[in-house]
Order: structure tokens, then sequence, then C-alpha cells
């Protein structure tokens, strides 16, 4: 019933922020960027913070020591993509999540990253909220990423209800990227 | 909100901590215990997993005066060799850029160096290097844990976290291999308040600007000699020689080299104190020894290498009785590794007598896993390790120095080959190689067997590696002879060496 309201919400109102269903669940609104800028992300916030219309919504921010998201779509779509704090909320937002999740374990050193980092957004984007997705920056989540048998990056795990469904290796394209995103949605 | 939560966790692989005991049965938690996650440590962990042991690592980086730490990986990777060499690369580039508008490139306008875009390129790598130490350390099953080790008796060892907590280990066997950290001279007022070290220059996410080296190890020199090639004003401070330890003749021509390429030296001076002035920048008083008198600069950076301290204080090693050097504070270790107490091991930069280099303490480390799994009686050799010096003028050497040679045989029984030759690529680009150098110390008569071999040039550390094969198999002047160069190479003025010191002729190379 709660799923219910959590969707509905979602599209009823320009952007909210939704603490009933995780005590941390965050919704932030995300612009769809055009493909050229997606190529030049900045790791830094500045350009997320102008980017953003924040005079008249209450928006909420992850804590500024990680990364914020790395791609900034502009048309206004509601998604769910967060960076994962620590292995508590992990467990919270990711092992506990009503909706599935897909899980991007990426490092701030790996190229590869950088390129499918926007377009795993822009294929949860699709999917209008019924899928959520976790960041996890290997170098700050070190022990988390072995525990799930990351060795190289990126690899993106698909989970529901806390089981590992699918995952992969390295960067896919779009359309493969759609698929995988739709399997992990569709059962 | 709990109704919702389906509790699912993952048991898979717990990180808590736990409170490892003995078992009933009395055996222990663990074959093998290595303290020290770095070259040696890893090395020797990972071999031992291999052959089956149980093994545990564990890697504590204790931050530095200014707050600098790092990951798995130990020295080299984090704060030595891996870091060194990239910036030192970075320092060459930019003589190349030089070079390369001799050779037809047009490069418009000045060129400038940005720091941060290179540390962060730098220290990025290193972070790619700490996490595929991980994934190996779970690929071959050795347990892994982020606790600042110390030993409680030879067969327990405590593991303490960042956060206080603490875990107890015991293990048949334990391996000491926690290396070195840098020296603060604290004697000198404002020296650990307001200077860094090399701990800390690889980590700086701004340029360290206009700076002050004190010291003249291999660690000093070749810092500078990147700061100087990058574009800032680099002064090294020395106190007597430089290079301890290295050939002299060919350390001078290091020096040399250095001073032609941009960086001061204050030679026969010796620090007296730093302050930090208003404006920020620090002024550092010194005693130029050879007058006796006080100078005085300022500097926006301070770098001491003056040496590097064992990491022993805190392993509790007196408690168990494993005995330590007192001058140096290293771990007095026998031909096999071992210390003063039977089951505990020391090697790499922590063992007495040991060469401070990576390879060594990698091969060590692997050979006393094969030799505690009971796998071979093979002891490491120390002799006739290859090194090399990543200056601007990049100098490599095997075996030992003309000075050893002398020291040990007679400087009449041996004969010294040399030559000074140029480089190919610095005629085009009309680049200057007075110290482009080559020695070759060999035994005089009989058959002439190469004591030491010298070299500075380009690539020293790539030139040198394929003779020090040729050493280790015994070479003879004989064999460098017949052996054909590989032409044009700056290497192959080895095997074209033929002009002794004991001769008095030029040694200069002319023509092919």
């Amino acid at each position: 019933m709660k799923l219910h309201l959590f969707i509905s919400l979602l599209f009823s109102s320009p952007i909210y922020v939704s603490f009933q269903m995780a005590h941390r669940l965050l919704v932030r609104r995300i612009w769809t960027l055009s493909v050229k800028d997606l190529r030049c992300l900045p790791a830094s916030t500045s350009s997320f913070s102008t980017s953003l219309r924040s005079s008249t919504t209450p928006l909420s921010f992850l804590s500024p020591k990680h990364t914020l998201p790395r791609s900034l779509p502009h048309t206004s779509r509601r998604e769910v993509s967060f960076n994962v704090q620590d292995h508590e909320d992990f467990t919270e937002r990711v092992i506990n999540s009503e909706l599935p999740v897909l899980i991007d374990f990426h490092a701030q050193w790996c190229g590869p990253c950088k390129i499918l980092g926007p377009r795993l957004e822009k294929a949860v984007a699709k999917q209008k909220g019924k899928v959520a997705m976790a960041k996890v920056d290997i170098d700050d989540h070190t022990d988390l990423a072995i525990e799930y048998g990351v060795s190289a990056v990126p690899t993106v795990i698909a989970m529901r209800g806390g089981d590992v469904i699918d995952q992969f290796v390295g960067i896919k394209d779009d359309e493969a990227l759609d698929s995988f995103v739709s399997k992990l949605v569709g059962q | 909100m709990a109704a919702l939560c389906r509790v699912r966790h993952r048991w898979k692989r717990t990180n808590c901590i736990q409170l490892l005991t003995r078992n009933l049965t009395g055996t222990f938690d663990y074959d093998l215990v290595v303290i020290g996650g770095g070259s040696g440590g890893l090395a020797c962990s990972k071999e031992a997993a291999q052959l089956g042991q149980k093994v545990a690592v564990l890697d504590y980086v204790e931050p530095s005066v200014k707050g600098t730490k790092w990951g798995i990986g130990g020295t080299c990777v984090n704060v030595g060799c891996i870091p060194k060499k990239l910036m030192h690369q970075a320092a060459l580039l930019g003589t190349a850029l030089k070079d390369a508008q001799k050779y037809g490139w047009q490069i418009p306008g000045p060129i400038s160096h940005d720091w941060s875009t290179m540390a962060e390129a730098v220290q990025n790598h290193v972070r790619s290097l700490n996490w595929g130490h991980r994934v190996q350390l779970q690929d071959k099953e050795v347990k892994y844990l982020n606790v600042k080790g110390s030993l409680l008796d030879e067969h327990t060892v405590k593991g303490s976290t960042r956060t206080g907590k603490e875990i107890m280990l015991t293990a048949k066997n334990i391996v000491i291999a926690t290396g070195g950290r840098p020296k603060y001279p604290t004697h000198i007022p404002g020296a650990v308040e307001h200077g860094i070290t090399s701990d800390d220059i690889f980590w700086l996410k701004e340029s360290p600007g206009k700076t002050l080296v004190v010291g003249a190890s291999y660690v000093a020199l070749e810092c500078a000699g990147f700061l100087t090639g990058i574009g800032l004003e680099t002064t090294v401070m020395v106190r007597s020689i430089p290079l301890r330890g290295f050939d002299q003749q060919m350390a001078g021509l290091v020096t040399d080299y250095m001073e032609a390429y941009g960086t001061k030296f204050s030679w026969r001076s010796v620090p007296k104190s730093v302050d930090k002035l208003s404006s920020g920048v620090l002024q550092v008083t010194w005693t130029d020894e050879q007058t006796g008198k006080d100078q005085r600069d300022t500097f926006d950076s301070v770098l001491w290498a003056v040496g590097r301290a064992p990491e022993t204080k805190t392993l509790g090693l007196e408690k168990v009785g494993v005995k330590l050097n007192k001058e140096s504070g290293k771990i007095l270790v026998a031909a096999d590794e071992s210390t003063s107490v039977p089951n505990i091991y020391a090697f790499g930069d922590i063992g007495e007598g040991r060469p401070e280099l990576t390879p060594t303490a990698i091969k060590a480390g692997k050979l006393l896993a094969r030799r505690l799994a009971g796998q071979t009686n093979e002891l490491m050799n120390y002799d006739n390790v290859a090194t090399t010096v990543f200056t601007p003028l990049e100098y490599g050497c095997v075996g030992l120095s003309e000075e050893e040679a002398e020291s040990r045989h007679g400087k009449d029984s041996i004969e010294v080959y040399h030559a000074f030759y140029k480089p190919l690529e610095f005629t085009v680009a009309e680049r200057d190689a007075s110290q482009c150098y080559i020695k070759v110390v060999c035994k005089r008569g009989g058959d002439q067997r190469i004591l030491g071999l010298h070299f500075t040039g380009p690539n020293a550390g790539e030139v040198t590696q394929g003779f020090a094969m040729g050493f280790q198999c015994g070479a003879t002047l004989t064999h460098l002879k017949e052996t054909v160069g590989i032409h044009p190479t700056c290497a192959e003025e080895l095997t074209k060496v033929n002009v002794s010191k004991r001769s008095g002729l030029d040694a200069t190379v002319t023509g092919c």
C-alpha cells in the first residue's frame, strides 16, 4: 500500500522528499543534459548547485563529503539515485529497499566509470521511479565492494529484495543498459 | 517502516571485528600473521596463502604529522617509488617539451605546469593500486585487517582499530614487515610544526611552491629533482656529502647535473630554525659551516629528507624479547630473517643491514613464506642488487662502488674502465651531456671479473637492469667486450668501454 502511495506521490507533485519509505530515502530533481555535456562531468559540487532550481522547492542534499551524482538530466523527472554513505545506509536503502536497486560500484580513478555513470542514470531515469540506483565509491567503501566480489570497475549489480539478480562489469551501451534495467524491473 | 522492512542481511563475509580466541584444541587462529601491508608484507602473505597457509595481514597507517594518510600497499605504492617515478616522469616531460622545439615541434607560447592536475592523476593511480592489492588479498584468501598490530607474546598479536577497538589473533608464526617512516629533526625549532616530509609531498593538493629540501639522500635529490623539473624554485641543503653509501664520483656527477639543471645547492649547511611569517611563508635560518655565519631565506615549503626511522616503537618488541640494533632501532635478523625469538621473523626496511628496496623485500618475503611452509631452504641473496636513483640525470648501478672495491681489494688489484659519452638524443636538442658517464670497476688481471658497474644517463634504470643479470652471472670484462652493442643506444657504450683510469687517457667517446 505504501508503495502505491510512493508512486502516486511521484507523479502528483513536482518534487518532494519522502521520509516514509526509508529514513534517508531522497528524491531529487534531475535534468537531462545533452550528450556532449555528459562527457565533461565535473567531480566538484559547484556545477550541481548552479544548475538546480532551488528557490521554491524543499530539497535536501546528501552529506557533501561524497561526490554528488555525476549527471544532471534537464527534463523534470523524479529519480531515486544516491551515494551510499556507509554499511548501515547500504543495508537500509539497498538491501531493504522496496524498489529494485542498481548498485553502481565506481572509482575516481576509473575512466570507463565516468562513461558508464551517466548512461546508467539515463537508463534508470527512463524507468520513471521503478528502480533506484545506489552509487558506491569503492575507495570510500572498500570493504563493501570486496564483500560483493567486485574486482574490476565499473561493476553494476542488480538487486531485488536484498538478492543479487544480475550483474555486469565494464561499459554497456544505452540499448544493452535499457534491457538490463528492464529485466530487473520486469519480474 | 518496520513492517515494510524485510530484514535480510548478507552474512556472506562480515567485516565486523570479532574476538578471535585460541580454540579448545589449542591450535592457533592463523598459521601466519604478517604485521605490515607493504611491499614485503603483502608478498609474504600472498605467497604463504598460495601455499595453503591460513594467513592474516595487518596494515595500519599512522597519519603523518601533517595528517596525511593512505591505503594498503606500504611506502612504495603510496609515498615512495610509485608517486616518485610518476612525478619524475612529469618533470622529464617538461624537459622533453623544451627539446621538442629543436626537433621541429611548433609549441605556441610558454609552457607551464599545473601541480593539481599532476597530483590528482598520480593520487588516482595510487588509489587504483590500493584497490588492486585489496582485490588480490581477497582472491588469494588472505585475511586483511586495518588494525595497528603489536605483540603480546610470541604467538599473540593485538590489533587496535582507529576507533580504539581491540582484537586478538594467535599465530604459529609472526612476521614483522612494518618498514619505516621519515624522520623529523625534532631538535630544530619549528621543524615539526612547519615542515613536511616525503609522506606528505605526493599527497599535496596544491603546489609546494618555492621549496627547501633538507638532506642529500636519494629521497632528497629525487624530490628536489622533480620539483625543479616542473618549474618550482628548489634548494637542496646538504650537511656533508650527497648520496652517502653510493659511489661518490657518480654522486658528484648527479648533483653537478642538478645544479646545471636549475636546482640550487646549499653545501655544508645546517638548518637552525624554521619560523612562519605573518604572510604565511616559512623563514629558515641556517648555519653555513664553511664561514660559520648564519644565513636566512624564505620558502613556501620545507621538506625534511634527513633519514628514515624504523616502525618498531609501538610493536611491543621489548616485552616479547625481539632484539633491536640500539643505534638504528631496526630489528636484528639472521640470514633467514629470523629474530631473537624463534617463531618471529622480520624483513624489509625494518631489518638491520637490509637494503631499503621494494624488490628485495618482495623476494625475501616470498622466500620466507616458502621456507615457513617447508617448501624450500633457499635464503635471500642480498648481494648484487641493482638500483637506480631517479634524479633528473638518472644514475643506475650494480655491485661495488669504486671506493668499496678499493677498500676490499686494494687499489692495485682493481682496474676502473670509464667513458664520458653523449646520448644521441642530446645532440639535436643541444643539451649538455657533461655528466653522462660510465664506469666499470673490475678485478685487475685474471678473468677481470666485474665488481661494480655505474651509469649516469637517460633511462638508467632500464639500462642497468639487463647488465645486472650479467653481473649476477659473474660477468667479466671479457664478457662485456664480447657483447655486441645495440646501436644507437646509450647502453652500448658499456660494451665499448676500454679506457682505464690508470692510463690517464681522455675517456671521452668520439664518434661511432
